[in-house]
């Protein structure tokens, strides 16, 4: 699995791209839509090297906190000017609002990726980027507010161990978030999505990134995953409470939801 | 210590946080081993505190699946309650709930138990305003069957009642108008609708009006359209202590009242008309 990321992490983002046509960026959105998250979260993104959870959670939060600056702002209509002054000047340097986000990968050059792009794209506050494996997070208990992995989880080798670790690293109350490809019930588009994963997908990889087995590997991989159902209780298993999954796009994609209770 | 070894023994971790935090009214962190006894457990079951891990297990099997289940929706339950504190700052929204999960020891993320346009916190508040009201028209009963009291003439009772309920709103009356909205959210209308009529119902119940001149459909539909009547009313009133809201509401039930005589009235003047016109009928048949 290392070898296979080390040879597409360069290319990790204009693949997925051609892949899913874009629409992965959507699911992505839509993720951290159902997140919702308030200013102050501390997110734990793992599998997520090129960084794009991280930096979609990093403008929700700080549209949020954006607003939330708004509504004290109308409500400092009796204040003196020297007190909206200092107040303004406390909220100006804190405009994520204390959220921050660590994104955590097993692969060195996932990483690299990622921290170029966040340089790049002008993301400074509020990230952290650590080499670590799923099934063994080199992280306190109780420390996250959200753990997100984003078609990370059908590469870990134990599953379950990575879901316990997940388990741990959260506060109580902490939610456990996972977008991942999941089985098509669908029979009519399950042959068409079938049809265009074997034929399409391998070929893509060869062309733009060099590189037909790595995706032929993908593609078989995301074939073995367990789907939704199992996945739930495997979820439960580790301890999670009201465990839900939400089908994108008939079920191409799933997201599912725990919580630390 | 990981409970893997217990699948069957898991306690909800943020219960028993939870009580340690109302028991001891201070944050403790969460590894931290603790000695304590906690008797009373809000939610009934009696974990027993292990002196080397912070999770306590259960001491009775039986029923384990639902404690489980009921702890949850306990759990939610005391969520909304923590989050009502931060409506007048944040509105009916999941911030407010996330600030309530705070307050509680639990991570903000919490908030994503609910649905994110607050809907379950008005519901929520809506409920226990209801419960609140039911509690005190059944004590005033109370001490009206122990003869403490005098038994209110309807009219009286019926303002005192809806008074008293929409006082509940009083501090959340800047963020209400938001509330209303989403009551009336499709979505939301069953339950609005079914938690509104449950408290007329209540009101009725224990005004224990024993007239004919009403029947019960008129009764509950009259007394609904004072409520939203006074409701709306209240939300735009800037007079000290809604003085203005209550004289409205004072006007509505006379009126009420007014209509039963008239309806009556119009009864027994139709009963004697129509009896007029068949003697008439004889007459003029002779």
């Amino acid at each position: 699995v290392y070898q296979v990321f080390e040879s597409v992490a360069k290319k990790y983002d204009v693949m997925n791209d051609s892949m899913t046509l874009g629409i992965h960026r959507v699911w992505k959105d839509i993720l951290i839509h159902k997140m919702n998250p308030s200013p102050g979260t501390l997110l734990l993104d793992v599998a997520g090297g090129t960084g794009d959870i991280a930096f979609r959670f990093i403008n929700y939060v700080r549209s949020v906190r954006e607003r939330q600056l708004q509504r004290k702002l109308k409500h400092h209509q009796n204040l003196s000017w020297q007190e909206i002054f200092e107040s303004y000047q406390k909220d100006r340097l804190n405009l994520l609002g204390d959220s921050q986000v660590v994104v955590c990968d097993i692969n060195r050059e996932m990483l690299k990726v990622g921290k170029q792009k966040a340089q790049h794209l002008g993301y400074s506050e509020g990230l952290s980027w650590v080499l670590g494996n799923a099934e063994e997070l080199p992280f306190d208990d109780d420390k996250f507010d959200v753990y997100t992995i984003a078609f990370g989880i059908r590469n870990v080798t134990r599953i379950d161990l990575a879901l316990q670790e997940a388990y741990r690293v959260l506060k109580p109350g902490g939610r456990f978030l996972c977008l991942e490809f999941s089985h098509v019930s669908n029979p009519v588009l399950s042959r068409l999505y079938d049809l265009y994963s074997f034929q399409v997908i391998p070929v893509l990889g060869e062309v733009i990134a060099g590189d037909w087995k790595s995706y032929q590997y993908l593609v078989e991989s995301i074939r073995r995953f367990p789907p939704q159902e199992e996945l739930k209780e495997m979820i439960e298993d580790a301890g999670f409470f009201k465990v839900d999954y939400e089908n994108l796009n008939f079920g191409i994609v799933a997201i599912h939801s725990g919580f630390k209770l | 210590l990981r409970c893997q070894h217990y699948p069957p023994l898991r306690a909800l971790q943020a219960s028993a946080a939870l009580s340690r935090v109302s028991d001891e009214h201070k944050k403790e962190p969460l590894t931290s081993p603790s000695q304590q006894q906690f008797d009373s457990h809000p939610d009934g079951h009696q974990p027993k505190q292990e002196p080397q891990g912070p999770r306590p297990s259960y001491t009775g099997q039986g029923g384990q699946e639902s404690e489980d289940y009921e702890s949850e929706e306990q759990l939610q339950h005391r969520i909304l309650t923590a989050a009502l504190e931060f409506v007048p700052e944040h509105g009916w929204t999941a911030e407010a709930i996330a600030e309530g999960a705070k307050t509680l020891g639990l991570s903000v993320a919490a908030a994503g138990l609910f649905h994110s346009d607050g809907s379950e916190l008005i519901l929520h508040f809506v409920s226990e305003c209801n419960t609140k009201l039911s509690e005190l028209l059944e004590q005033e009963q109370k001490l009206v069957q122990l003869g403490e009291a005098e038994k209110k003439p309807t009219d009286e009772f019926l303002r005192n009642a809806v008074e008293a309920r929409l006082r509940m709103l009083i501090p959340y009356i800047e963020k209400w108008p938001q509330a209303l909205s989403i009551l009336l959210l499709p979505r939301n209308i069953p339950s609005s609708l079914s938690l509104l009529t449950s408290m007329i119902d209540d009101i009725w119940h224990y005004a224990g009006d024993q007239s004919t001149d009403f029947n019960w459909y008129t009764r509950r539909a009259v007394l609904t359209g004072i409520y939203n009547t006074t409701e709306l009313v209240m939300l735009q009133d800037s007079s000290p202590d809604f003085e203005d809201t209550w004289r409205f509401l004072e006007n509505r039930v006379a009126d009420a009242m007014t209509m039963s005589n008239t309806a009556s009235q119009v009864q027994s003047t139709g009963e004697a008309v129509v009896q007029g016109l068949m003697g008439a009928a004889v007459t003029v048949s002779n």
